[in-house]
């Protein structure tokens, strides 16, 4: 049984100027200890996606439609109270900006031992802090520092006390949205290997957001392409990066260079993702996209599968997409 | 410089300026003479007292940093409370009356305040004694415990804290409302939220002592200005305190007297800045380590 | 004048035009910069109504007048709209004048304040290194300073203070917290790309910071003048209400020192209100152009809805 089944999710801001549509008609499932990668382009929708799993939407942000079926319970349906009891215990997430993510004013310690205590509230405050201690350890934090602020850490030690934190309740399931978009790429790394050994040792379930396709190829087992509020391509990560079949998707992978392999031309997508306010009735991308045909700007786009595992929201794909 | 002495005084009373203070000297040994008598702590006789001026503005100094530092705390902490309320409750009734008397209260002007409230809650009310510190009955009384004492000060000092109060808690209301707002848009706020705490818990224990340091700044920034409001208030209640006595020794032209206040309330602004600043740097861990 | 200085002031001009214009509609939509200014006109009105009484009628002049059938405080009456004074002087006159001397002192104290405190902050915030250090502690020495208080010690020394030496001495001490906020706002203007351009064009410094940094800085200039008035108002006020005003201006902080110097402020209380109410509502109302101001300048302050 699938761990987090999303059903055509749709979820807007209510902004100054109108009504922004930042998803629309998501549909993915997670299966347990497995991981999942969302790309796209910034204002894609992504980080939206992770705030709406856990109901951490602002106070202008409204989920129109759709389901979140967390452990076979419909998470929409929940009361605040509810919600409250299952963030952090069942899901947690990693930050973006891990910068700012602590508060300054804390101990590192204190605020971990925080959320453990106030999930399991007959805990006693030392067992709590022997827990920091481990998830310290677990991280490759030294422990003579668990007492410091978060002034005193350096961005790579940041990101790993969210790690830890994250981890202190034990949850089920991790959004983990762009946590090394800050850091220099060595400490990127090291914290990409954390992330794949707590995974795997723990049997954690890792949704994984990003705008670099190549780290999420990297982790994830499934990956999920976005555009435009909507998920365009979805597949395995194999299939997906070897097999793209979106336009965007190829324009995406084509924009990256490889290490290896001959030098070929970098191509960056030309044109600029359309409005949200009021998107385009026809598909989304046809306008930068460069097999686009009439019936591609008239008519929505409909899922095609590819594969039993692969789909992808395109006209022209399935018939014969250019190679 | 003898021409700058008062031309009201009698010629005597000049003379006896002008040679106290080495007034015909040329500047360069007056300065030395100031600087010497500063130094040794002789800061001269009051002319209308006819006591050291020393013993004088000892005397004060307790009374004044008694109702100054107490309106400072309890201003800044109800300050800070009730901006917390106001911006948890933003756009609401609660937030929109706090705010509005924050505004009304802090632009009234204070001696006039001080003589409305003795108007209506010492004279026609008889609540509260009119003038002064404690009763000369109750501080003549040799019987009289020291506990009934203090307690008939605190009863005098309930309309100049209370004067002090209103003028000074609004701007800090003001400050910790925007400062919440601020802070509550910060990224470790929406940790808090993920991370499944009660909004009690969050505002409370994590907004609240981020918001809470630009208003210690503010304290300190405003000390200046709240130690003009204690003069004032010291001199319409008779409170006898520093601020008191620098007002009264100007105006009865007692020059030591007046000096040495001065240079007195000088060093408490100076010290009090000092307090503010080590009390941040407790208080922000980003400061101290 | 090369092309490029006329090519910059040209646009800056249009730049200057639209923000006024857009700045306008915003503060329209504020309540309390409404309200604020209405009192504001109301003070205005009863400043220049000021001179009318005296024309009326002699016994109607603020200081010297006396009614010749009243020398006691009396209430409110016909003939006296807001009663008399100790002296059987009208008190409906003491306050009008009391307004045009508020408006007197506020502005020109604030004026003369926010002019040093801006040119200051422009030379220390643009020039940087020592000159920047040197005038800031200066800025700060000046700060800490309780102005009330050390004007008190000057009024010790030269005996009565004239209303003029009064408002000189409030500008001295009110300038550094303008030049602390001008110095901010220039340093962050000095990096800019149209300095630069200007400094390429070979533009000099006092050229520069009188022809580009100036009029960017002035719209906070502005704003901060409303705030030294409201401060220039209150030290002025309790000056004269400790007695140390100038003699020969009837302020409303004057009327407070007469009515509490008399014994009256329990006996009469239409002579204790009306000035007590009149130097905290023009407070009051400068305070809120300032916060209507506030807003114009800074978007971030508008309400306009939640958008993040």
């Amino acid at each position: 049984m699938a761990l987090l089944v999303v059903d055509n999710l749709s979820v807007g801001y209510q902004g100054q100027k109108g009504y922004l549509q930042a998803l629309e008609g998501i549909s993915f499932s997670l299966e347990a200890g497995k991981s999942l990668g969302f790309v796209g382009e910034s204002g894609c929708g992504k980080t939206t996606l992770g705030m709406a799993v856990m109901r951490l939407m602002p106070s202008n942000g409204f989920i129109r439609n759709g389901r979140i079926i967390f452990d076979g319970e419909d998470l929409l349906e929940k009361t605040d109270e509810e919600m409250r009891r299952i963030r952090w215990q069942k899901i947690a997430m990693i930050f973006q900006s891990a910068m700012n993510a602590l508060n300054p004013v804390h101990r590192v310690c204190n605020q971990i031992v925080e959320a453990i205590v106030t999930h399991s509230p007959l805990i006693d405050k030392k067992e709590a802090y022997e827990q920091v201690r481990d998830l310290f350890q677990l991280v490759g934090l030294p422990e003579n520092r668990i007492r410091d602020y978060p002034h005193q850490y350096s961005g790579g030690m940041k990101q790993r006390a969210i790690i830890a934190m994250a981890l202190a309740c034990n949850p089920q399931l991790i959004i983990a949205d762009e946590p090394t978009t800050a850091l220099d790429v060595i400490v990127q790394d090291q914290i990409l290997d954390e992330i794949k050994n707590i995974q795997t040792e723990l049997n954690i379930s890792v949704i994984y957001i990003s705008h670099d396709i190549s780290i999420v190829a990297d982790v994830c087992h499934h990956i999920g392409v976005m555009y435009a509020g909507q998920l365009v391509e979805y597949g395995a990560r194999e299939e997906v990066f070897n097999n793209p079949m979106h336009p965007y998707t190829r324009a995406l992978l084509s924009s990256y260079p490889t290490l290896t392999g001959e030098k070929s031309h970098l191509m960056p997508i030309p044109g600029e993702a359309p409005n949200l306010i009021n998107p385009p009735s026809g598909c989304r991308f046809s306008d930068r996209c460069a097999e686009a045909r009439e019936t591609c700007r008239r008519n929505h786009s409909v899922w095609l599968e590819l594969a039993p595992t692969h789909k992808v929201l395109c006209h022209q794909c399935g018939k014969n997409c250019g190679q | 410089m003898s021409r700058m002495v008062d031309p009201n005084l009698t010629p005597e009373d000049a003379a006896l300026l002008i040679q106290e203070f080495g007034l015909d000297q040329p500047i360069w040994m007056q300065y030395l003479y100031y600087l010497k008598n500063f130094f040794t702590g002789h800061f001269g006789f009051s002319f209308h007292y006819g006591q050291p001026v020393v013993q004088i503005i000892g005397d004060r100094l307790p009374n004044t940093i008694m109702l100054f530092t107490t309106s400072i705390i309890l201003s800044a902490l109800v300050g800070i409370f009730l901006g917390k309320i106001a911006s948890w409750n933003k756009g609401k009734k609660m937030d929109t009356s706090l705010t509005l008397g924050a505004l009304v209260t802090h632009t009234l002007f204070l001696p006039w305040l001080a003589l409305i409230l003795i108007w209506v809650f010492a004279y026609k009310m008889g609540w509260f004694p009119i003038t002064g510190m404690i009763s000369d009955e109750v501080w003549i009384d040799p019987e009289i415990g020291l506990w009934t004492k203090g307690l008939d000060i605190l009863h005098h000092m309930v309309l100049p804290l209370a004067t002090l109060f209103l003028i000074h808690f609004g701007s800090y209301l003001l400050i910790m409302r925007s400062s919440m707002l601020d802070t509550l848009k910060e990224d470790y706020i929406l940790t808090g939220r993920a991370k499944g705490l009660p909004e009690k818990v969050i505002r409370n224990h994590h907004a609240a002592p981020n918001a809470a340091l630009p208003v210690v700044t503010s304290v300190g920034l405003s000390l200046a200005f709240s130690i003009n409001g204690g003069a004032l208030t010291e001199t319409v209640f008779t409170w006898p305190g520093i601020g008191r006595e620098l007002v009264f020794s100007v105006s009865h032209n007692d020059y030591p007297l007046a000096q040495a206040s001065f240079l007195l309330i000088a060093i408490v602004v100076l010290l009090s800045n000092l307090v503010v600043d080590i009390l941040y740097a407790y208080l922000d861990p980003r400061i101290r380590y | 004048m090369t092309t490029a200085d006329t090519g910059i002031e040209l646009s800056e001009r249009l730049q200057w035009m639209n923000r006024l214009i857009e700045g306008w509609s915003i503060y329209k939509k504020n309540l309390l910069g409404k309200i604020g200014i209405i009192l504001l006109v109301l003070f205005a009105l009863m400043a220049l109504c000021s001179f009318i009484p005296p024309l009326l009628d002699p016994m109607y002049q603020p200081m010297a007048g006396v009614d010749p059938e009243i020398s006691t405080a009396t209430g409110p009456s016909t003939r006296h709209w807001l009663g008399t004074d100790f002296m059987g002087r009208d008190i409906l006159s003491q306050l009008l004048t009391g307004a045009r001397i508020a408006f007197m002192v506020g502005v020109s104290a604030a004026f003369m304040s926010v002019f040093l405190g801006t040119a200051i902050g422009m030379i220390a915030g643009y020039v940087g290194k020592f000159m920047d250090t040197l005038l800031m502690r200066l800025a700060d020495m000046i700060m800490v300073m309780p102005a009330l208080l050390v004007l008190l010690m000057l009024a010790a020394l030269f005996g009565q203070l004239s209303i003029w030496f009064i408002v000189f001495f409030i500008a001295l001490f009110r300038w550094p917290g303008v030049s602390r906020v001008i110095r901010a706002q220039t340093l962050s203007l000095k990096h800019r790309p149209f300095i630069e351009a200007a400094k390429v064009a070979g533009a000099s410094n006092l050229r520069i910071i009188f022809r580009h940094i100036m009029p960017n800085v002035l719209p906070l200039s502005f704003l901060y003048m409303t705030f030294q008035v409201t401060s220039a108002i209150i030290i002025e006020a309790a000056l004269a209400f400790l007695g140390f005003g100038d003699p020969g201006t009837v302020s409303w902080g004057m009327m407070l020192q007469w009515v509490w110097k008399t014994g009256h402020m329990f006996r009469a209380p239409y002579w204790l209100l009306p000035p007590g109410i009149c130097i905290s509502l023009i407070t009051l109302s400068f305070y809120m152009l300032g916060r209507a101001m506030d807003e114009v300048l800074d978007p971030r302050l508008r309400k306009e809805g939640e958008t993040d």
